[in-house]
């Protein structure tokens, strides 16, 4: 919103307002114009929530309400926000006049108990206790990857503030999630996608690893892959997080507003993905994505919710069919597939699916939703915007169909990207 | 079972000792966060004197689906054509996502507009 505002204004001298609801004015006026987007764009905000009202509380809204930043009548505000003249800081031109907040290399010198703290109060961290990152600690790590740890691997243009990605930086947060050395080119590959997902809904993050480096690290891929049974999984999901809320710079009410927020966000689901129990003729996602497979990838997903079948397949509810179920309940248009091996060979061997992309299809095909505005049916889903991963330990038909879009209908930082690049 | 007594207080005390010590031992760490760097700032451009008689594009991001922006709009351009019927509205919604660009768009308000709105976020 802020771009386009921006864009009109300078690119075709059109006088733009901003729209909000009041719940994100305070960031729009804040960090978004500090280190995003530099326009002292003029907005308006309507009364919370605008999304889901009905017609008759919109006209309120528009007719009686009052404008959340001026407290003038909204309407009355809409035309002085086109209309009044400029102040003399809507017109300055230049750097910023405030200075950069500083950031000092280190932190300390302190006691642990006091540092573990002050990680706390600078919420640098998911508040479980981390490893204190001295410069030893970070130094071993390092010897992870053979890159110089002042390379710059991206710069955040997103929440702003033109923030470096370092090497050094990456291997900080991977020695404060308790990640091994061997994990790594892991973090690495997944510091190109941080930070992750943030909206005022409840977004949320899958991580996926798929290739050699599985077996290597000792990723778990099979029973409680999905839970807190194994150091790389947890550690490298922890890093996520961490690395997102530090060198991403996600804090609570100042670039992320997210209402309900997600407990995904502790772990952000990190599964490795049964290869080997695939049933012949179904591919490894990473290979799915173009990869080949003997690389190791890592792929990272957007998404809200998943559901769990609960229970085991039943005869008489075929899963394709309980899964198209379930999926009539997501609303993004995506979905992503976890099952268990066993439930992949049902698939396969009971009713016919050769492939994964064969059972995307069919669900892009039968999967049907009511929009109860027009009574329409209509079919949200393509082939390619329905995922498929095999993972677990093959002790029960179970799956969960979640909302995680993946690569090839990403949203914000998803994607897939090379682990070995990263070594 | 004295002696044994006096060798169990002691390695405790010993314990004891050496935790404290190394608690209270100062250290050093590396830092995680780079440093924000703000954004040079752009001026707004010159506002318009009146919207008497000129072209309001009203731009719907997609935030919140058909009954958000689209339904505010709506009752905008009610009040428009009631308080003020000389101000012409066009209502148009983004293609695709709010995060991509828009350049097709922003283009038409530029040539059949003159300012605009754009939300709504939330």
């Amino acid at each position: 919103m802020s771009r386009n505002c921006k864009q009109l204004e300078q690119q075709y001298g059109i006088p733009a307002v901003g729209s909000s609801a009041s719940n994100i004015i305070k960031y729009a006026h804040g960090h978004d114009f500090l280190y995003t987007n530099g326009s002292p764009i003029r907005y308006i905000a309507f009364p919370f929530p605008v999304a889901g009202q009905p017609q008759s509380v919109h006209h309120k809204y528009v007719f009686e309400s009052r404008d959340v930043v001026s407290g003038k009548p909204m309407m009355q505000a809409f035309i002085d926000a086109l209309t009044a003249p400029l102040t003399a800081s809507e017109k300055y031109k230049g750097p910023a006049p405030d200075p950069d907040p500083a950031e000092s290399r280190f932190l300390g010198p302190d006691t642990e108990e006091n540092l573990q703290r002050l990680f706390k109060e600078l919420d640098y961290t998911d508040y479980l206790p981390i490893i204190l990152p001295t410069e030893e600690r970070v130094a071993d790590m390092l010897k992870g990857t053979s890159r110089r740890p002042d390379e710059v691997i991206k710069v955040l243009d997103w929440p702003g503030g033109r923030r470096e990605v370092t090497v050094e930086r990456v291997a900080i947060c991977a020695v404060m999630a308790g990640a091994k050395v061997e994990y790594l080119p892991v973090i690495l590959a997944l510091a190109n996608h941080i930070p992750f997902g943030n909206s005022t809904s409840s977004m949320a993050n899958m991580i996926l690893v798929n290739g050699p480096i599985r077996e290597e690290i000792g990723m778990n891929s099979g029973h409680n892959v999905m839970g807190p049974h194994n150091e790389a999984n947890a550690t490298i999901g922890r890093a996520y997080t961490i690395m997102s809320k530090t060198i991403g710079g996600l804090h609570n009410k100042l670039t992320t507003w997210s209402t309900l927020g997600s407990t995904m966000q502790y772990n952000n689901v990190c599964i490795a993905e049964n290869e080997e129990a695939m049933p012949p003729g179904w591919k490894p996602f990473h290979v799915q994505a173009g990869f080949k497979p003997n690389e190791s990838v890592i792929t990272v997903a957007t998404g809200w919710s998943y559901i769990s079948s609960v229970t085991e397949a039943k005869r008489e509810y075929p899963v394709h069919m309980w899964m198209a179920d379930y999926m009539k309940a997501l609303t993004m248009g995506s979905a992503t597939i976890i099952m268990d091996p066993t439930v992949a060979e049902l698939l396969k061997d009971t009713y016919g699916f050769a492939s994964k992309e064969q059972l995307g299809k069919w669900f892009a095909e039968n999967v049907e939703k009511t929009n109860y505005a027009s009574g329409q049916k209509v079919k949200p889903f393509r082939e390619a915007s329905v995922n498929i991963i095999v993972t677990g330990g093959g002790g029960q038909t179970t799956w969960f169909v979640t909302d995680f879009m993946m690569s090839r209908n990403m949203v914000l930082a998803g994607g897939s990207t090379s682990i070995d690049d990263w070594r | 079972m004295t002696g044994k007594r006096c060798s169990a207080f002691l390695a405790i005390f010993l314990i004891a000792v050496c935790s404290a010590a190394y608690s209270a031992e100062k250290i050093r760490v590396l830092n995680p966060t780079p440093p924000n760097r703000m954004v040079d700032r752009v001026p707004l451009t010159p506002r318009l004197d009146s919207l008497e008689g000129k072209t309001i594009f009203l731009v719907d991001i997609g935030w919140g689906g058909e009954n958000a922006a689209p339904s505010v709009y709506e009752e905008m351009k009610a009040w428009f054509a009631q308080n003020m019927p000389s101000v012409k509205i066009e209502v148009r919604k983004v293609k695709g996502s709010y995060m991509q660009e828009q350049p097709e768009l922003l283009k038409e308000i530029s040539e059949k507009g003159d300012a605009a709105l754009i939300g709504i976020a939330g």
